[in-house]
Order: C-alpha cells, then sequence, then structure tokens
C-alpha cells in the first residue's frame, strides 16, 4: 500500500517535472484534420522562422471534441492552449463560455483583408480565416448530371430511394450544417416534415464524414452531403472527376472557420502573431489546397482547379450563428425524434 | 500435527486482504470515481443541492426511453448470437486436435481489438449492398440486386456485435471447459447416458460460469458499444451512448448528460449485480485432475457431428476472416491493380501529419501503452477478482459490483472523466503516455476480473487450507498455490487486457498529445483525411501487430507452464 503510494507519487512529480521542461511554446487547439490534411506542417515552419518559439499543434478529434477538452480542462485548473480554432458551428455557444480574448485590426494587420461578411462572432473574438459550402455530391459513374435532383424537396423522389448517405447533426460537424441547410430552406415549421419524406431516401446517417465518403466510393450510395470543393480535389489529386459536387437549386449551406485567443494565454502577443500569420497571403493561399476550402483573406489567388470545379451556390444560407446556439438543442433533440422513431 | 487456524489468525488474513483490496480500491478512487464524480456533481448539484429532476425529466422523455429500450433490445440480441457462434467454435478447440489449432487459438482475439472504424470498413466492403458477398452471390445464382441487405439496419449491429464479441465466448468458454474433469463425464458413459444427455446434464452446468461470465461480458459490452450502432446501423438505431455523446459533448448539457450516465450505470450495474447472483447458485466445483482427451479431428470416419463442425467452420471462417481479408484487399490496390503503394506512403514522412506520428512510433506507442496498461491491471483485476471470490465480507456483491463500474460507464464518459481527472491536481499527467496507460488500465482491468472470476471460483480450495496447515504463509500459499493454478486464466486475462488497450481509441483521442499517437488513432486521422488506402494498410498493420503479440503472449505462458497442450 505504502510502495504504492510512492510510486504514484514519483509518476505525478515525474510527469510534473516533464511538463514544465522545455522552451518557450505556444499551443493551438484544433480540429484533426487541419493537421493532417491541412497547413499545419507549413504553418509551423513560417511561425517558428518567425519567432523564437515552438508551435504545437493538439487535437481530439472533431472541432466539438477539441472544444470539450479545452472546456474540461480549463474547469479543472488550467489548459495548456494559447489558440483555438473550430467551425464556428461547433461553437455556436462561444460567446457563453467567455473564453476568448477581443482581437482588433491593430493586433492583426491583416484583418484587413477579410471581408466583413465573413465576420460571424459579434463579439469579434472568432477570427474567420477560411470557409465552404456545405452540398451534395454525386458519382458520375451511377447517376448522370440530368439524373439529378432540381432541389432538396427533389432528393424525396422515390427514384432515389435508398440512395443517400448524411451525416449525424449530433456527432458530425456536415451533418449538423445539413440539418441547418434544411431548416434554412423550409423554416422551423417545416423541416422535419421535409426529414419525414426524406427517410426513404437515407440508406443510413453515418457518425462522421468519412463513413460516409467511404460508402459513396465503395458504392453502397450514389448520393452523399459533402462539399462544395469536391470535384476540385478529385481534380487536384486523385486526377479523376468521378465524385462532383453540385448545388441542388444553386443552394448551398455556408461554413466559416474561425480562430480566438485563449483567455488564459501566457503569450497574447505571440497569438496575435499567429492570427496574423493564418490570415497571410502566403498561408492562405495554402488552404484551397489544404484544407480544401477558400480562403478569408481576399488577396490569396485561388488554384486554376477552383476556377475550373469549385462550386460557389448562387443561393448560399446561412443562419444567425446566435439563433444557432440558442436553437440547436431543440433542433437537435426534434430531429432526433423523428430519426428514430419512424 | 498441523496447527489449526485460530481467531488470531483470521484477524491477519481479513486484515491482509483489505489493505490488498486497498490497492486497487484507491486506483480506482483517483483514476475513476473522484473525475467521474465531479461530472456527475455539475450536473446534479443545483444551487448547492442534489436534485433528481433531471433524471425525472430523462425517464418521463419517450425519445430516452425509446434509446434506452433499443439498447437493452440489440444487446440482447447481439449476446445471443455471439453464444451461438462462439459455443461450437470452444467446442471444437476442446474437444479436437487439428493442425493449426494452437495458432487458431490464439488468434482467436483478434477481431476483438480491431478499432471500430476498421471493422466497420471491412463489413462495408464484405457484407456492403455492393460489397464481395453480395457480388459473388449474385453472379454466382445470376441475380440482379443485392440478395443480403444486412447492413444498415439492426442485423448489421447484431452480426457486427457477434464478430467482435463470439470470440470472446469462444476463448472464455474453451479455457474452463479444458479445465473441466472428466472423470464425471466418464462415469456417466459407463452408466449409459448418451451424449447428448451428458452434455446437457454434466458439461453444460459445469460450464455455466464461463458461459454466464462471457455472456455477461458480451451484454454489458454491446449495451455500451458506440461506434458499431452509429457506424453499421446508422443514427436511426441509436443507442443510450449516442444519446450520452449528444447531450456532452454536442449540447455541452452536463445536467441531462449527467442524468443519463447515471441511468446508464444503474442498468449495467443492475446487470452485473443480478449476474452475480445467478452465478453464485450456478457455481459448480470441478477439480480438473483428468483433463478430457482430444481426437484428432481428420482421423476415424466422418460423423454427422464432425460434419456439421466443418460447416461450421467453413462459415465461421467466411464470417470472421471476410471483413478482414477485404481490408487486406482494400490496402493492396491503388486504382484497378495490385500493389504495395499504401504501404509504402505509410512509412513516407508525407504521412506523418496524417497519423500525428511516424508509424514507427505509432506502433511502439501502441505497445507500450498495452504494456503498461496490462502491467496495471493485471495485478489490481487479480486482487478484485480473488476478492470477489474468496470474500465472506457483507455486501460483498454489491462492492464488486461497484468495482466493475468502469465496464458498466459508457466510453464517452470515461473519455471525459479520465481527462478532466488528468487535467489537474492531484493527478496532473494531461497529454503523457503514463496517463494513456492509466485510462486504459481502468478500462480494461473489469476484463481481467470478468476472465478470471470463473477460473478463480472452480479453483480447489482445500490445496490452499493443506498448505496453510503445513504451515506457508498465506502469502506463500498465494504465490505458489493459487498462482501456479490460475496462471492461464490470467493470460487469458492478460491478452484480453492487451488486446482491449490496442484498440481503445475514444480515451486515447481525448489524452493525447502529438508524438503520443497509437495506431487506432493513426487509422482515424488517415480515413479523415480522405487517405483509405493508407488507412487500410494501417489497420492491416494493426491486425498484424496484435495478432503477432498474442501469438508471442501464447507461446510464452505454454513455455512458463512447461508446456501444455
Amino acid at each position: 500500500m505504502k510502495k504504492s503510494v510512492l510510486v504514484l507519487a514519483a509518476i505525478v512529480i515525474t510527469a510534473v517535472g516533464l511538463i514544465g521542461m522545455g522552451k518557450e511554446k505556444l499551443v493551438v487547439y484544433t480540429y484533426s484534420s487541419f493537421v493532417s490534411w491541412g497547413p499545419a506542417a507549413a504553418l509551423e515552419e513560417a511561425f517558428e522562422a518567425r519567432y523564437d518559439c515552438d508551435l504545437e499543434f493538439v487535437t481530439a478529434g472533431g472541432g466539438k471534441a477539441t472544444l470539450s477538452r479545452l472546456l474540461a480542462e480549463r474547469e479543472a485548473g488550467g489548459t495548456d492552449a494559447d489558440l483555438f480554432m473550430a467551425e464556428m458551428n461547433d461553437v455556436p455557444r462561444i460567446a457563453t463560455y467567455d473564453l476568448f480574448l477581443p482581437v482588433t485590426m491593430e493586433d492583426v494587420p491583416n484583418l484587413a483583408y477579410v471581408p466583413q461578411e465573413l465576420s460571424l462572432d459579434p463579439s469579434g473574438r472568432l477570427v474567420p480565416y477560411e470557409y465552404g459550402y456545405i452540398s451534395l455530391t454525386y458519382d458520375s459513374l451511377v447517376l448522370s448530371e440530368e439524373e439529378l435532383p432540381a432541389s432538396l424537396e427533389g432528393l424525396a423522389d422515390p427514384r432515389y430511394k435508398g440512395m443517400l448517405v448524411c451525416q449525424d447533426p449530433r456527432t458530425s460537424s456536415t451533418g449538423f450544417s445539413f440539418l441547418l441547410w434544411t431548416i434554412a430552406r423550409f423554416g422551423e415549421e417545416e423541416y422535419l416534415d421535409f426529414w419525414r419524406s426524406l427517410d426513404p431516401t437515407l440508406l443510413t446517417i453515418t457518425q462522421g464524414w468519412s463513413e460516409a465518403w467511404t460508402l459513396l466510393t465503395r458504392g453502397e450510395a450514389p448520393l452523399v452531403v459533402s462539399f462544395s470543393t469536391d470535384t476540385a480535389y478529385g481534380a487536384m489529386y486523385e486526377d479523376s472527376l468521378r465524385y462532383r459536387a453540385f448545388a441542388p437549386a444553386g443552394q448551398g449551406y455556408r461554413t466559416v472557420y474561425g480562430v480566438g485567443i485563449v483567455r488564459e494565454t501566457d503569450q497574447p502577443e505571440l497569438a496575435k502573431g499567429f492570427i496574423d500569420l493564418l490570415l497571410s497571403k502566403e498561408i492562405q493561399e495554402l488552404l484551397p489546397k489544404t484544407e480544401i476550402m477558400f480562403p478569408a483573406n481576399a488577396q490569396a489567388i485561388l488554384p486554376p482547379e477552383y476556377e475550373e470545379h469549385a462550386i460557389v451556390p448562387s443561393d448560399a444560407l446561412m443562419l444567425p450563428i446566435a439563433m444557432v446556439g440558442e436553437r440547436m438543442e431543440e433542433w437537435l433533440h426534434d430531429w432526433a425524434r423523428v430519426i428514430t422513431t419512424q | 500435527m498441523a496447527p489449526r487456524l485460530g481467531a488470531g489468525d483470521y484477524d491477519t488474513v481479513r486484515k491482509g486482504r483489505l489493505v490488498l483490496l486497498a490497492v486497487p480500491l484507491g486506483f480506482l478512487a483517483l483514476v475513476f470515481y473522484y473525475p467521474l464524480g465531479l461530472i456527475l456533481k455539475s450536473g446534479l448539484i443545483e444551487g448547492g443541492r442534489l436534485t433528481l429532476s433531471p433524471l425525472l425529466d430523462i425517464l418521463s422523455d419517450r425519445y430516452f426511453l425509446h434509446l434506452i429500450w433499443f439498447t437493452i433490445k440489440q444487446a440482447a440480441l447481439s449476446t445471443l448470437l455471439s453464444i451461438a457462434i462462439g459455443l461450437p467454435g470452444a467446442y471444437l478447440l476442446t474437444r479436437y486436435e487439428f493442425p493449426g489449432k494452437r495458432t487458431i487459438r490464439s488468434l482467436t482475439v483478434v477481431p476483438f481489438v480491431l478499432p471500430a472504424i476498421a471493422v466497420a470498413l471491412g463489413f462495408i466492403l464484405f457484407f456492403g449492398n455492393s460489397g464481395y458477398l453480395n457480388r459473388w452471390l449474385m453472379e454466382l445464382f445470376d441475380l440482379s440486386g443485392p440478395p443480403l441487405r444486412l447492413l444498415y439496419s439492426l442485423s448489421g449491429i447484431v452480426l457486427a456485435h457477434a464478430f467482435y464479441n463470439a470470440p470472446i465466448v469462444t476463448r472464455m468458454v474453451n479455457a474452463a471447459w479444458e479445465g473441466l474433469d472428466s472423470a464425471v463425464d466418464e462415469a456417466a458413459t459407463s452408466l449409459g447416458a448418451g451424449r447428448l444427455r451428458r452434455f446437457l446434464g454434466i458439461t453444460l452446468p459445469l460450464l455455466a460460469p464461463a458461459l454466464f461470465s462471457s455472456a455477461a461480458l458480451v451484454f454489458i459490452f454491446t449495451f455500451l458499444s458506440f461506434p458499431i450502432v452509429l457506424s453499421l446501423g446508422g443514427a436511426r438505431y441509436a443507442t443510450i451512448e449516442v444519446g450520452i455523446y449528444t447531450l456532452i459533448r454536442t449540447l455541452l448539457d452536463y445536467r441531462l448528460g449527467s442524468a443519463l450516465i447515471l441511468v446508464e450505470m444503474a442498468l449495467s450495474l443492475s446487470f452485473s449485480y443480478i449476474y452475480l447472483r445467478a452465478e453464485g447458485r450456478f457455481a459448480f466445483l470441478s477439480r480438473g485432475e483428468r483433463e478430457a482427451p482430444t481426437r484428432a479431428f481428420f482421423r476415424g470416419r466422418l460423423t454427422l457431428g464432425k460434419g456439421l463442425l466443418l460447416v461450421y467452420s467453413l462459415l465461421a471462417a467466411v464470417f470472421f476472416l471476410g471483413p478482414i481479408v477485404s481490408i487486406l484487399a482494400d490496402s493492396l490496390r491503388v486504382g484497378g491493380g495490385w500493389t504495395l503503394a499504401n504501404y509504402w506512403e505509410l512509412v513516407s514522412p508525407r504521412y506523418n501529419p496524417f497519423l500525428g506520428s511516424s508509424p514507427l512510433h505509432t506502433v511502439t506507442n501502441s505497445l507500450l501503452v498495452g504494456g503498461i496498461s496490462t502491467l496495471i491491471s493485471l495485478p489490481v483485476g487479480t486482487v478484485v477478482a480473488w476478492f470477489a471470490v474468496r470474500s465472506r465480507l457483507p455486501g460483498r456483491r454489491m462492492l464488486e459490483a461497484l468495482l466493475m463500474a468502469p465496464l458498466a460507464v459508457s466510453s464517452v464518459a470515461v473519455g471525459f472523466a479520465v481527462l478532466r481527472g488528468f487535467s489537474g491536481p492531484p493527478l496532473y499527467l494531461g497529454g503523457t503516455l503514463v496517463a494513456i496507460a492509466l485510462a486504459h488500465a481502468v478500462l480494461t482491468y473489469p476484463f481481467v476480473v470478468r476472465a478470471l472470476r470463473p477460473v478463480l471460483e472452480g479453483l480447489d480450495t482445500t490445496l490452499v487450507e493443506a498448505a496453510r496447515s503445513l504451515g506457508a504463509s498465506r502469502v506463500r500459499a498465494f504465490f505458489e498455490v493459487d498462482l501456479p493454478l490460475i496462471a492461464r486464466g490470467m493470460l487469458v486475462a492478460a491478452v484480453f487486457a492487451f488486446a482491449l488497450s490496442m484498440g481503445e481509441m475514444s480515451a486515447t483521442i481525448m489524452l493525447m498529445r502529438p508524438g503520443l499517437s497509437t495506431i487506432p488513432v493513426a487509422v482515424y486521422g488517415l480515413l479523415s483525411a480522405r487517405q483509405f488506402g493508407a488507412a487500410s494498410a494501417m489497420a492491416v498493420v494493426l491486425i498484424a501487430v496484435t495478432a503477432f503479440s498474442f501469438l508471442v503472449i501464447d507461446r510464452l505462458g505454454e513455455e512458463l507452464q512447461g508446456g501444455s497442450k
């Protein structure tokens, strides 16, 4: 017994000691694809060349998971995070946590090139750095362009029976955006009726985007809720235009990604430097190729594949973030009832 | 004359046991109960007072009641199918000798460790509407549509659960079966009892503890299953875990989230409790002095029984190997051709960010975490199992059920609690390998208890008493009598614990830091980065590493035992 206490104490002391060591470090909490696919490596190199400081990216999976890790650490006595990045819809109640420091154009000069319409956080604390559109993607070997539904309502047609895969809005950002899309399109009164009529069309509702994409590419379903840049992705990386994005009736749902400085940071100046670098033309031009998203900095030049294949929906829908934060609980609850009890 | 145990001796024995018990209790309190309590506290205390209103909100809501009902239903069906598939396997492994038997037995646990994300992929590739199986059947019978629509429904969930859990049944029942004494069986034969009658009247009751143990394990495991339900059933088939995930991770609603965790805990703890009571009644002493002889499967004439077992083996091979071979095939294909490109890419530095670490590091991290957590969970679990079987404390069943709580709590909640517990004092370990290993130990040690309990239950206590009466100290008796007798059971337990740790993802991802990635986390990272071929390759690496570890552990164990069969 005594021995085990001693051993435990030794472990704790060693661990605390290990954490305390090392040179200055800026820690960024982000979603996993930013690290795996995104420009994290290039960003790290550029940042470390500019400042004498280690840059470290930490992720707990998706934006929501990373946020809940951050909040739990904060509640437990402190977090190492200096910055936090996520899709806005992942953190619609961000204002209620009083998590971030305000950022102004003086702090971050490159903010001047970001269009005002992308600044969704009314308090100016989450700074937008990229955006995109949720739309539908189809397998062009199974469906021809003429066979595609002309609108969201058209998806409920019996000829698409079992053909669509979407994501669970409770576990997936993409799925949540799709749910918001249906609410923006049909209104709070009627979106559940649409989901009821969509039920036969849905082959299944997956936990996340990658499971849905797996089903598309393994031939299980020819239609999937995904991003409007999918065709451009295929052109850039797979040398194939088999899986193509389309915006039914010119519609899509806009998603915006933001970065914020965690209130408890002891390096606010370095953190501001990070945001400025993230918004620089050099890094922003990497985003279309790595994040497969549109850069927030209007000066950034898009790759040629985007000019040719990326779809910008003529009618991009988006609900106000504050409204999403206020109503999401009820929407998810009602949606889950309709889906599970049918 | 042998000294008799006096009252004073019993006191020392009891004190010794309580001190020994303090180790797992302290470990659990610090690493599990304390952080979980913090979460429940934030949800169930309103204005400084304990409130039951969130619980009532849950229990009066049709949606949550539906989740609870469906969770129980799918777990019950999954358990039945797992037993149906697992039991003949245990019989085959116990009674017959055939080439490759040792290897097959070592490999039975492999399905159990595969990350859900890889199993889902294997199932989609093999059992999917456009999967290999349906395409073959369509070609064979000249059909226009897929004949087997198994996935995206309850049947998909139940099948995948059986894929995971039937091997547990096989492994645990086989371990118990091999320990059965054949003398009773032989006596019954000589009295003219038929084979079926002997099985129903003798073997089955004797196997009951192991069967119950494995069934309870499977039930609780499938009761708490999360990613498989979502991957192969989809959102329409949501379980309590999905409800907890939504409340805690998506809505950050700790009030209802804590209440739902409590409901889930109460249910799974009652299942454990009921089962512990039932097991007590079914327990038989079996002395295992004479093990039943095995027969060579491929010698002698082909009986009906052998024929059925052959058909079973064939179907089982298709069922278990189909998804795994599909992943292997997938990892070897790019475009239309066969290639090793996915594996080469895996070791190219370009992929390091997808893995969160280098491939070699990922593998060593997994092995390290698996090894450390097993070194913790094995002794802790052994002590708890030993306590559960030998203790006569009042309320010990309740205590045992509570000690098993990590098994009964959602992985979502455990991941969250562990993060909460390791992010501040007294255990500030956030983002270290030790934190991940400790979390894994909490999650895996109940499996050690489950695997060891029936073995200890069947242990002959007269041997220990004899040793004690000959003057051996309690500790010496444990090391020289108990331990060798339960060595094989401990080996099975260690394999389970190690396997679970290798496949664990939800707690790992909550605690990890760059450089601390494990293989399942890497598979997940590759999938979310659209690197599907490389993800399959990484999943194959996981299967290979675990399979190899099992073979090594098993062989080592056999050597330690002086080469048993």
